[in-house]
């Protein structure tokens, strides 16, 4: 009776405690403060494997010989599985180890930067790294009818761009340390990411002193507009409609939308008469090509959300040329100059490279933290 | 009836709350509605219309067929201060040149808002508004 009364008060517990967690999407260093490193030991009573973060429950015994039921967060399902984890990984019952920063709130929660069985075996620790390709796997890039670069699926093997080289925009050159979030290792660097006009300066230093807590794209699943759509760990997914001279951007997280990209000659206006003042998420997009390069200018952006990790703003104003360039099969080459007077005092850019993963886009979605 | 009133009261200050739009652009973009109390030739109620051109801030206060025009505004990103300047007529068509001052409080919220006071050459007072 009483281990029965102890087991339903610690699923009540853990269901108490999933509960706000299961849609809790957020930057890590938004919830986590690194000054405070904190070492579990205990028992696992759960382990909750779902996105947009697992979360690993452990009972630990304090001093006085009393429980306490921690949380152990760690990366999504998708990131543990490319690792080779799985959800029976660690088991209830089983005695682990934990350390990693505590939450910035005071509750039992920790980031699991590491997570090892009593053996001292690391588990859930993420190894994922883009897949290699030696030089007798090495494809031409492929081309359409037209003889132009194929920048999505060229057979029916599938296929996506993911791991940028960079999950953060800085003007090209200013070379700033911070973490792959986009939060800056010393704020007093802030000026030198972007001309930003004063406002916006203030504006992004108020973000990162708030470890960029306020991401509408983890609060609410806000699109990520164009350049942050290149940065996103799940990767996006370009579906060439040749016939149509159009070609569809998809996201590999977030909430699935996608950005349409048009090669048909049209200006970037608005598509219905009278929409021109109706401002997207993804803008309105044109494209041509320069050579093998396929170069993209998009404007007409609303200011709903973080066009880029780390907080930047941006206005209504904003527009931007991308030029992407399939290098080799595995490799995509994206630059982007940024244009936008109403927050920065002069065009900026930016690049980085992407990789090709063969298959589908992994299966992820952003969940509202307030609905 | 004061039952229904309250009701009536409770919708509409709920359906205000979930019309709040995103906004991360310029802080001060957008409508904002609030009051300059004791405000005896315009009223307590005052409804901002502000927008950002990447040079300026313009807008105007109560839009309509009485609406003043925003003359000056200004927005200090260190504390976030704002300064408005509007001149406005009273009924006999004499020149009020009102002065406002404020904070912008909950600069990250999209329903962020400003308070301070607010100044004429007919009165002055307390003055908050928050973003719509």
């Amino acid at each position: 009776m009483r281990a029965r009364s102890r087991r339903g008060w610690c699923f009540g517990l853990c269901a108490a405690l999933v509960a706000p967690l299961a849609a809790a999407h957020h930057a890590i260093v938004a919830k986590f403060d690194e000054a405070k490193q904190t070492d579990l030991r205990g028992i696992v009573t759960n382990v909750d494997w779902r996105n947009p973060h697992v979360h690993v429950f452990v009972n630990v015994t304090r001093p006085d010989g009393t429980l306490e039921n921690w949380a152990v967060e760690l990366e999504s399902t998708v990131l543990l599985d490319r690792s080779g984890w799985a959800h029976d990984t660690l088991k209830p019952g089983d005695s682990i180890r934990a350390n990693g920063p505590a939450a910035r709130d005071g509750s039992r929660q920790i980031w699991g930067a590491r997570v090892a069985l009593a053996n001292g075996r690391q588990v859930y620790n993420v190894t994922d790294k883009p897949p290699t390709v030696s030089r007798a796997q090495q494809k031409p890039v492929p081309r359409g009818a037209d003889g132009k670069p194929l920048l999505g699926v060229a057979d029916a093997s599938g296929g996506y761009w993911a791991y940028p080289t960079s999950t953060v925009l800085q003007q090209a050159g200013a070379n700033v340390r911070m973490n792959s979030d986009g939060v800056l290792a010393r704020l007093s660097d802030a000026p030198r990411v972007a001309p930003f006009q004063p406002w916006a300066l203030g504006l992004y230093e108020h973000r990162q002193e708030r470890h960029l807590a306020d991401d509408p794209g983890f609060l609410n699943c806000k699109n990520p507009g164009a350049v942050r759509q290149l940065q996103t760990p799940y990767g996006v997914q370009f579906v060439q409609d040749l016939a149509r001279k159009r070609m569809f951007v998809l996201i590999g997280g977030g909430n699935r939308n996608y950005r349409i990209v048009y090669m048909d000659g049209r200006k970037p206006t608005g598509q219905v008469q009278g929409d021109d003042d109706n401002p997207l998420y993804y803008g309105r997009a044109v494209a041509n090509w320069d050579g093998d390069t396929l170069v993209v200018e998009t404007t007409g952006f609303n200011e709903d959300f973080w066009f880029t990790n780390g907080g930047l703003p941006h206005t209504n104003q904003l527009s931007l040329v991308e030029r992407f360039t399939r290098t080799d099969y595995n490799t995509l080459r994206y630059e982007v100059t940024i244009d936008d007077p109403g927050a920065y005092t002069k065009p900026w850019s930016s690049g980085w490279e992407l990789k090709w993963v063969e298959g589908e886009l992994p299966v992820y979605f952003c969940q509202d933290n307030r609905s | 009836m004061k039952r229904l009133i309250t009701m009536a009261i409770a919708v509409i200050a709920l359906g205000m709350l979930a019309t709040v739009g995103a906004q991360e652009g310029h802080p001060l973009k957008g409508s904002w509605l609030g009051e300059w109390k004791g405000n005896t030739v315009h009223g307590d109620n005052i409804l901002l219309i502000l927008d950002w051109d990447g040079k300026a801030i313009t807008g105007m206060i109560n839009p309509g067929t009485d609406n003043i025009p925003i003359k000056a505004a200004s927005l200090d990103p260190k504390g976030w201060v704002v300064k408005l300047e509007a001149d406005g007529k009273d009924k006999d068509g004499s020149t009020v040149s009102y002065v406002i001052e404020g904070k912008i409080e909950n600069l990250e919220l999209p329903n962020r808002s400003i308070s301070g006071t607010w100044s004429s050459n007919k009165g002055r007072g307390p003055f908050t508004a928050s973003r719509q």
